[in-house]
């Protein structure tokens, strides 16, 4: 009787043991199944008229999954069809190759009364600042900086098709870029900011 | 007596294994606290196992229907909860403004849903597998074939 007891006890043991193994060789597999760095697309604005604050954070990886499943409207397989009337006959694929065949240089510079833009390659990224005072307009001024690198331009652009822009693949070569400050835009009431990193939290 | 004591400790492990299985999905949690201008308490916890035995409960013509709505997005959702599976614990989202927050995150296996106001608190708490129980009885209600 005793003999069959400390069978039935060891058996039992065993068996806790095997789940237990189990369950840590299936979490490793999972954590082995990930990238080794997780990027985190993060957006937060801050302000409004309440003082609201909004945070989304999104796992690239997640968006890398997701979006090459949704069919619907201008984007299938993860890829963006541009409407020809919008595009209105511009080579995008030209002068995206233009730019990046360019030496770091100042592209566009535009000054106005009221309005200062500014369109730049450097660095291997491409950058936009827009300046807007609001003199003429009576309102607040407005501040927006854009961060982009090369090769997620060159991630979206590199689809065969002149009208189409690979989401998904530029989604791929951010999390690739490393962190990085995309957007920052400011006024008087509210900001923006869109940025990347490995921290799964808002700053 | 000994044969009692056997009985006994059958009856026990049936009742641990049975509970262990119908909470093996995790549990669905709910709770609702109203304030103003009454006060109400709604706090229902539920084994998530029960989703899809639920789902098929509900009319067929019904379910039909749903499931061909829904048919369309079913990659996209499967692709989510996968995606959603296999992350870490991460807040989506959260908006604060004054006498409201809202908070949408990962939590242990479980998608979370906070929202607090002034007047009314709700908590909704969901395991992931559930959801992907739910959808797959979903899908199978579909006329047509969906993978």
């Amino acid at each position: 009787m005793r003999r069959e007891r400390s069978a039935v006890a060891v058996s039992c043991l065993l068996l806790v043991a095997t789940i237990a193994v189990a369950i840590g060789i299936a979490r490793g597999a999972t954590t082995a199944a990930k990238p080794a760095t997780e990027r985190y697309l993060h957006v937060k604005v801050d302000g409004g008229t309440k003082g609201e604050s909004v945070n989304v954070n999104v796992p690239l990886s997640m968006a890398v999954k997701i979006l090459p499943t949704i069919n619907h409207g201008d984007l299938h397989n993860g890829r963006v069809t541009i409407s020809s009337a919008d595009i209105n006959d511009v080579d995008l694929h030209a002068i995206l190759d233009a730019v990046r065949t360019a030496p770091d240089n100042e592209f566009v510079t535009v000054k106005g009364s009221e309005q200062d833009v500014r369109v730049a390659k450097s660095n291997g990224n491409l950058i936009i600042h827009v300046r807007d005072s609001g003199k003429e307009s009576g309102k607040s001024g407005q501040k927006v900086d854009v961060t982009v690198p090369m090769k997620v331009v060159d991630a979206l652009f590199s689809t065969a098709k002149q009208n189409e822009l690979d989401v998904a693949a530029a989604i791929r070569a951010l999390g690739e870029a490393g962190e990085t400050v995309l957007v920052t835009a400011q006024d008087a009431e509210q900001s923006v900011k869109i940025w990347i990193d490995s921290k799964s939290g808002a700053e | 007596m000994i044969l009692l004591g056997k009985v006994g400790i059958g009856i026990v492990g049936t009742a641990l294994a049975g509970a262990g299985i119908i909470c093996s999905e995790g549990m669905i949690s709910v709770n609702v606290e109203t304030r103003q201008p009454e006060r109400h308490h709604v706090f229902v916890v539920a084994p998530a196992m029960l989703v899809p035995i639920a789902v098929q409960f509900i009319p067929k013509e019904h379910l039909a229907e749903h499931a061909q709505e829904i048919q369309p997005w079913l990659p996209t959702i499967r692709a989510s909860l996968d995606a959603l599976s296999e992350s870490d614990d991460i807040t989506f989202l959260e908006v604060k403004e004054p006498g409201q927050n809202v908070r949408v995150a990962k939590s242990g296996g479980s998608i979370v849903v906070d929202v607090n106001e002034n007047d009314e608190t709700v908590h909704v708490s969901t395991p992931i597998r559930a959801m992907s129980s739910a959808i797959e009885e979903l899908a199978a209600a579909s006329p047509a074939p969906t993978r």
